[in-house]
């Protein structure tokens, strides 16, 4: 099993009062699966993905990734988990504007350690990967909504993460390129990572294998197809 | 050292990036830092300048002096009661001490017009000297001669003079045997001195000497002279001290419980008490470039915490890619030490800029002292470590979430 959360609690202190984000999730996920979290703002699934994504630490329960128990991980340690395990493609790409599509790609890989030689072989390769070989040396300025999406998706692969973390990856992009980039996941899925989504919108979560509803820091309910 | 090379490289970038705004940045640092080098130079170079030419008297001179060295108003108008040293004192001591090998003086400086049939040159500075003291001075004769003692028994009317006069009074012919003008009185030229340029503006060239007893008869109206005396060696000087006081105490009917009514300085001590003044000059001066520096620090802080607030979308991504606190204080620890490097080697520039200047303009020999330069790069890159630390620390404990949300 590649992700197991144990009653997954997330509370926030919000002026004198406790807010509940996630009220006890409990998931397991295998490796190489696709799927989507949906539900409605306010849902907990951002708060979820922070998680997932090693970006928070639960306030109760237990997280277990890939074998390691990372709810109880300070700081440095989730950079390191995050650094091997996961790869994030955000909705507003957030990539490093003053750098190339070769130097943003390459970044997992510079905090990772590697030498500069294996860093840009890689991240040639994952940027062949999603049909950017000849975008190498464009900043994200000079490349279109999908082209930016599409670096982040060979960023996010080029340190071979256990899981990519996608949250809301089409939400800046129109329809038509939405779709690519849904292609593109499916392509990079269908080599056998896992890949997991957070949307709200049903077209989006209809490519993945399983739905996940959240509503009021619950899972409400699961599709699988 | 690869993510050093890219917390350099992005420092560069946005130094690049926003020219205007770096200069401002860094100014404050560049002069900081300019200031030391070109105090430390300068300062060095004036004590070398001048203990070269007090050393140029040599170890075992004395100076006799009516004012000596005044510090205040009381002090000068005590001086001015004082009786005025003369020619005949140097000749009352030269019989008497038995210890000076050698004793001559010259009055003070006077300003004058010297002319020549229509021609004249103004602002020219007219000396008495002992034949002697041409001697232990830097005034290096060019061409003619010096002047004899027989030229200062006999009170003639002989002049050396620097080069200025010559170029203004003489174009194009031979000085030596002709005669100048001052204050109505012909002086025959039989020197004239090699240019020495100026100094601080002032020029050093236009100036003549005659002798001192020449001086006395033309110019009654002569103030005090100062006399100086070598010692026959250097063990002999206390003593030699001791007989010239006798002789003046002597001559100025002092009584035996009253003070000396003269000065007397070696050139040690005016080595000393020169070196005290720049001793003193340097601490403002260094103060007032610490001053200068640390401001320059704040200035620097002030652009990395800027930095860090632009940049907290970027300090989010790294995060999320796996940059751990260390990496990310690296960075902006680099970056700050990067600008304050900039600034501390353009401030070394400036400086070594200043003690050139200094040394092709005046007769110091400012030089740039390497400690100085080791300091300058030494103190800036410990300033932007200082105050790289506060904005380094505050992008390093960014929550990562908070981070990739800021817009």
């Amino acid at each position: 099993m590649l992700i197991i959360t144990r009653n997954l609690w997330k509370t926030y202190r919000v002026g004198s009062e406790d807010v509940h984000a996630l009220r006890g999730i409990d998931l397991e996920v295998e490796k190489g699966e696709y799927f989507a979290i949906m539900g409605p703002s306010g849902s907990g699934k951002s708060t979820l993905m922070n998680l997932i994504g090693c970006l928070d630490t639960p306030t109760k329960g237990e997280y277990i990734l890939n074998g390691k128990a990372v709810s109880k991980m300070n700081d440095d340690e989730l950079a390191f988990i995050r650094n091997k395990e996961i790869g994030f493609v955000f909705q507003a790409y957030n990539l490093l504007p003053r750098a190339t599509a070769l130097h943003n790609v390459e970044l997992p890989l510079i905090y990772s350690g590697n030498g500069s030689k294996d860093r840009m072989e890689k991240a040639k390769r994952a940027l062949a990967m999603v049909d950017l070989a000849d975008r190498i040396n464009h900043k994200p300025s000079e490349l279109s909504g999908g082209q930016r999406q599409r670096v982040a998706i060979a960023r996010a692969l080029v340190n071979e993460p256990s899981i990519i973390l996608a949250d809301e990856p089409t939400g800046n992009l129109d329809s038509k390129v939405s779709r690519e980039i849904m292609e593109v996941f499916g392509k990079i899925h269908d080599q056998g990572n896992t890949i997991i989504v957070v949307t709200h919108e049903q077209e989006i979560a209809d490519y993945t294998q399983r739905i996940i509803y959240l509503r009021d820091g619950k899972i409400e309910k699961v599709v699988r197809k | 050292m690869r993510r050093v090379w890219e917390s350099v490289r992005i420092a560069f970038q946005s130094l690049f990036a926003n020219k205007l705004r770096s200069i401002l940045t860094l100014i404050g640092m560049i002069i900081g830092v300019m200031t030391l080098i070109a105090i430390v130079s300068v300062i060095n170079g004036m004590n070398n300048y001048v203990s070269g030419t007090i050393n140029a008297m040599g170890s075992s001179t004395f100076i006799i002096d009516k004012y000596g060295v005044i510090t205040s108003e009381e002090d000068y108008f005590k001086a001015q009661k004082r009786k005025d040293l003369v020619a005949a004192d140097i000749s009352a001591i030269a019989k008497n001490c038995e210890d000076c090998a050698m004793v001559g003086g010259a009055t003070r400086k006077i300003i004058i017009t010297v002319k020549r049939r229509n021609l004249s040159i103004g602002g020219t500075f007219l000396q008495g000297v002992t034949p002697n003291f041409l001697e232990v001075t830097d005034y290096d004769i060019d061409y003619g001669r010096s002047f004899t003692k027989s030229d200062a028994q006999k009170r003639r009317s002989m002049a050396i003079v620097g080069p200025d006069v010559v170029d203004n009074l003489f174009p194009g012919i031979d000085p030596i045997g002709r005669n100048i003008k001052i204050n109505g009185y012909y002086f025959t030229i039989i020197g004239v001195a090699k240019p020495k340029g100026s100094t601080f503006g002032v020029n050093a060239d236009n100036w003549v000497v005659i002798p001192l007893t020449t001086y006395e008869k033309y110019f009654s109206n002569q103030e005090t002279i100062v006399i100086f005396a070598k010692a026959s060696s250097y063990s002999r000087m206390e003593d030699a001290m001791d007989e010239a006081r006798v002789v003046l105490r002597s001559r100025h009917h002092i009584k035996y419980s009253e003070p000396d009514d003269f000065d007397m300085m070696t050139s040690e001590g005016l080595i000393d008490m020169f070196q005290n003044f720049t001793r003193i000059a340097w601490i403002v001066l260094v103060g007032v470039s610490s001053i200068s520096l640390i401001v320059g620090g704040i200035v620097i802080m002030n652009i990395m915490l800027v930095a860090v607030t632009d940049r907290t979308r970027e300090i989010g991504i790294r995060k999320a890619v796996g940059a751990k606190r260390r990496d990310i204080m690296w960075q902006f620890l680099v970056e700050s030490l990067t600008l304050s490097l900039v600034s501390g080697i353009l401030g070394i520039l400036c400086g070594a800029g200043v003690s050139l200047l200094v040394a092709s303009a005046t007769p110091i020999p400012s030089s740039v002292e390497l400690w100085s330069v080791l300091a300058g790069v030494g103190i800036s890159s410990a300033i932007g470590l200082f105050f790289g630390i506060y904005p380094a620390m505050k992008a390093a404990r960014l929550d990562p979430i908070v981070a990739l949300r800021y817009e």
